[in-house]
């Protein structure tokens, strides 16, 4: 039966889980990787061990419908909510909250596993058994979070077949809708930036450089305080995050240059736009959204108006990152420069982003022009990739290749795993890659 | 602790501790090579009589000494079917750790379930008595786990049962 | 969670969405249910229509009983010619919908329950036939009773799975639901083996449990199954067959949706809860395995602060 059905994608971030089928064109669910547990159970990861109900139940059947009640006990493992159920039913008695992946990487696998028991049967309505699935990781992901993924998978879900990719390397994937992009290599350098964090990617066929990743600690969450700040010190009657949150995404976007910006702001006063905020109550404020929409994503590309730990901008940290990869991959690496992730969607990012590198580079062309007295570059290409489905680029890209008629050769399947053990999964072919379709 | 149990205990404490009178001992068959004798086993002269102490037939412990290291498997008691497949999960998922247990061997020894090697370096890097008292604590634990497990699933099994059948009441 | 869902989560979820004025969107998704069943919603023409297509791996067998009735009666004024490669497909104008709040939950609901509504086919001609049936038979004494009421009707089989099957028999003073399931891993059957056990336990055990239907479960294909043919042989104890028996108040007309809807659910409720158990395992051997590990650093003497020397034998003094 596995061989009719869609593969199953299961993007897990830090943040936000992504799961759908492949071949869709958007996740068919979106919701925080949360877990709400009984209190007593989960959070600690306590000392105590996990109770078992050892009482028959004809001993409390006694007194009729009670006896469904009791016989409850030793269950609690099954009471739990994941995504927005359990932001849900933490802000309710008796539950607390837990993010079982920090950093991109799975931290507690207890969690975990009942969070994925869950997506499959809940959510995604599959049994296991009948489907393929894609899971992602993140780069730098140590083997051992990929054995303990495959445990899961095969163990508990008896998993029909499993495919872990790089979420940078899919990221490339999904960037091959744009109509930019002519050639399917899997040659450039990713920028993904979500909520904590952004990470810089060089990938090189297929493989990340994992020498060469930057980090950046200016994401989305930062851009969000940062329009907070602004709100606040011009004292609107609303300053909430909430409400910050919900002016970056809708009306922030990139400008070429700042300082005209703000001439032009107060050239045109038509920029300045007003935001409606209507509180669960019915009350509705205005709040006024000025200079923030754009100098909320500037932090980017100036991060001293934010930050004063991190100072380099972002095409900068890209051109450091590209000149420390490999010299032979170098021009590949400029030539598609991929976004992906939510905080990349600002209006004209790419655009300026782009316009950014190809300073930086250009003014090393001509440095070394002239050092060498006379000799002529051929020029360097650098181009950023914007693309529709940037948002959710690591999920698109793994529903793009799980729909390939090869993607199920790719997988390893329970008999492998059965045969070799968990160390099956630290190789995986190359999806997608050359000598592929 | 049932009336079997603790001379079972006891004997193998003494047994295993007996053994680990283990010293280095570079190997005489290739030079320069260091290799626990118990698993080479490429001179008879150096290793000693093995040892099994058994419980019933269902419960036993191999101590196979040699110079340098001794090698301990442990047969955990499985009844029945389910006993039998817990055993066996919990094992699997032990060795599969076997990088941070530094005596576990990741393979057991034929007949056994689970095994465990430890060579002189072992006993120089870490306290004897304390890694005696570990086998101890795991033999132990190990029987109360599964006991537990098997119970739990019963538990589950009962209480899935009577959820199913109730909305039809 | 306990009980499985009867209908699509994602279905329901969207079409809520749509159904609450959220401004139109093209919609193009396959999504898949448990048994191998598919949907695909779409927008083909307008996004204000979406069409909601269902591919059911037994559809041919469920439309010979009676499937195309029972769809029809749900879904009625929506159905369209099936989409190609689908079974049956039903098409929503969102400038048509029912005005009032409850309408349109009903009718979100009605498609969310889609699976269930086809699958439902055999088991409503079961119900119906017994309460044929027995009120033939109440015009017998036992002994009088012509050779057809006494056997009850024909088994239908559907292969709701590839290698699995629910048999559906009705008699006179019971319906027979039997379904066939087989477990691909040794862990599972096993596990498999101790909770049916419990299933066919829990009617004897607990009081309040008395009117739930009987449950008996083999490894060989019942009697009821006798000359059904296509069944497979179950030698190396890999096929169970799990047997439901409704009594009558089971079939009465007010408990019958919710009966159908209940009884669907066996197999999926079954293995997941094979599998949530392995993942409580899973959770209990990691806490073990931490415990084990602690007992053994134990063992590792502490303060193994060295001297640290150079080179040239000289010594770092840490400055107290």
């Amino acid at each position: 039966m596995a061989s009719q059905t869609p593969a199953v994608v299961m993007d897990n971030g830090t943040g936000y889980s992504k799961l759908g089928f492949a071949g869709n064109d958007s996740p068919s669910f979106v919701f925080p990787t949360a877990i709400a547990t009984k209190a007593g159970t989960g959070s600690a990861g306590g000392a105590s061990r996990p109770s078992v109900a050892n009482k028959p139940s004809f001993l409390a059947s006694g007194g009729g419908g009670s006896s469904h009640l009791s016989a409850k006990r030793g269950t609690e493992d099954l009471d739990f909510f994941i995504g927005d159920e359990a932001l849900a039913a933490a802000g309710g008695p008796g539950y607390g909250i837990n993010y079982p992946i920090r950093h991109g990487q799975i931290e507690n696998w207890d969690h975990m596993e009942r969070f994925w028991s869950n997506s499959i049967f809940k959510y995604l309505r599959v049994e296991p058994e009948d489907h393929h699935f894609l899971l992602t990781e993140p780069p730098l992901n140590p083997p051992e979070n990929r054995e303990n993924t495959a445990e899961i998978m095969f163990e508990s879900f008896n998993c029909a077949g499993l495919y872990i990719a790089v979420q940078a390397v899919l990221a490339l994937a999904a960037s091959w809708t744009s109509s930019k992009v002519t050639d399917r290599s899997l040659t450039g350098t990713v920028i993904d930036s979500g909520d904590g964090v952004t990470h810089v990617i060089p990938v090189a066929e297929g493989y990340v450089i994992g020498s060469s990743i930057k980090s950046i600690p200016v994401a989305g969450r930062d851009i969000t305080y940062f329009v907070q700040s602004l709100l606040r010190d011009r004292g609107e009657p609303d300053s909430s995050l909430k409400t910050a949150e919900k002016i970056k995404e809708e009306y922030c976007y990139v400008s070429p240059d700042i300082v005209k910006e703000f001439a032009r702001y107060d050239r045109e006063p038509d920029r300045f736009l007003k935001h409606t905020v209507t509180s669960p109550n019915g009350r509705s404020v205005t709040v006024d959204v000025g200079y923030e929409r754009f100098l909320a994503p500037e932090i980017f590309f100036n991060p001293e108006i934010y930050s004063s730990d991190f100072l380099t901008p972002l095409p900068n940290v890209v051109d450091g990152v590209i000149q420390s990869s490999p010299i032979d991959v170098r021009r590949g690496l400029y030539k598609n420069i991929v976004l992906s992730g939510g905080s990349t969607l600002y209006k004209d990012f790419g655009r300026r982003l782009q316009r950014d590198i190809r300073h930086l580079v250009d003014a090393r062309i001509r440095a070394s022009e002239a050092r060498s007295g006379g000799a002529r570059s051929g020029g360097l290409d650098v181009a950023v990739v914007t693309h529709k489905r940037q948002r959710h680029g690591p999920w698109f890209g793994g529903s793009l290749l799980g729909q390939t008629p090869e993607f199920r050769s790719y997988c390893h399947t329970k008999a492998e795993y059965d045969e070799i053990g968990p160390s099956i999964v630290r190789r995986f072919a190359l999806l997608g890659g050359p000598g592929s379709t | 602790m049932s009336q079997s149990l603790r001379p079972y205990l006891q004997c193998v404490r003494s047994s295993l501790t007996a053994a680990l009178a283990i010293s280095n001992f570079a190997s005489q068959t290739s030079e320069r090579h260091n290799v626990p004798e118990i698993e080479a086993a490429s001179s008879p002269e150096l290793l000693l009589n093995p040892l099994t102490v058994s419980r019933n037939e269902n419960e036993k412990v191999l101590i196979e000494p040699s110079v340098n290291s001794v090698r301990v498997s442990i047969r955990i008691k499985q009844a029945d079917e389910i006993e039998h497949i817990l055993v066996h999960k919990f094992t699997r998922f032990l060795t599969m750790r076997a990088e941070s247990f530094f005596i576990l061997r990741r393979k057991p020894v034929k007949g056994y379930d689970i095994s465990f090697l430890i060579t002189n370096f072992h006993t120089e890097a870490m306290l004897k008595h304390k890694l005696v008292d570990f086998i101890l604590q795991f033999m132990e634990e190990v029987d109360k786990e599964i006991s537990e497990m098997k119970l739990f699933l019963n538990a589950r099994a009962r209480f899935v049962a009577e959820s199913f059948l109730t909305p039809f009441d | 969670m306990l009980l499985l869902d009867y209908e699509n989560i994602l279905i329901r979820s969207l079409l809520t969405e749509r159904f609450s004025g959220a401004p139109p969107a093209s919609i193009d998704q396959i999504v898949s249910d448990f048994d191998g069943v598919t949907f695909h919603l779409s927008t083909p023409e307008s996004k204000t229509k979406i069409l909601i297509s269902i591919n059911v791996k037994c559809f041919r067998e469920l439309v010979q009983y009676g499937a195309q009735q029972v769809l029809e009666r749900e879904y009625g004024p929506y159905i369209v010619a099936p989409e190609p490669g689908y079974d049956f497909s039903v098409v929503i104008d969102l400038e048509s919908l029912p005005d009032d709040q409850e309408a349109k939950d009903d009718l979100i609901m009605r498609l969310a329950l889609m699976k269930r509504n086809a699958m439902a086919a055999p088991f409503e001609k079961a119900f119906d036939e017994f309460a044929q049936l027995a009120e033939e038979a109440s015009r017998y004494t036992s002994e009088s009773a012509p050779q057809g009421v006494e056997e009850g009707g024909e088994v239908m089989t559907i292969h709701y799975r590839e290698e699995e099957a629910i048999y559906i028999k009705a008699s006179h003073d019971r319906v027979t639901v039997i379904f066939s399931t087989v477990f691909r891993e040794e862990t599972d059957r096993i596990f498999g083996k101790v909770f049916l056990q419990e299933f066919v336990d829990a009617r004897r055990r607990v009081l309040t449990l008395q009117n739930a239907p009987q449950v008996l479960f083999r490894n060989d294909a019942p009697l009821e199954l006798a000359g059904v043919p296509g069944l497979q042989d179950a030698g190396d104890g890999k096929i169970s067959y799990i047997t439901f028996v409704l009594f009558p108040r089971h079939l009465t007309p007010q408990r019958r949706y919710e009966t159908i809807s209940h009884i669907q659910t066996f197999r999926d409720y079954f293995h997941y809860h094979i599998k949530a158990s392995k993942a409580y395992i899973h959770t209990r051997m990691r806490k073990r395995t931490a415990d084990f590990l602690q007992v053994l650093n134990r063992a590792r003497p502490e303060n193994e602060e060295r001297e640290r020397k150079t080179a040239s034998g000289r010594t770092f003094r840490v400055q107290g």
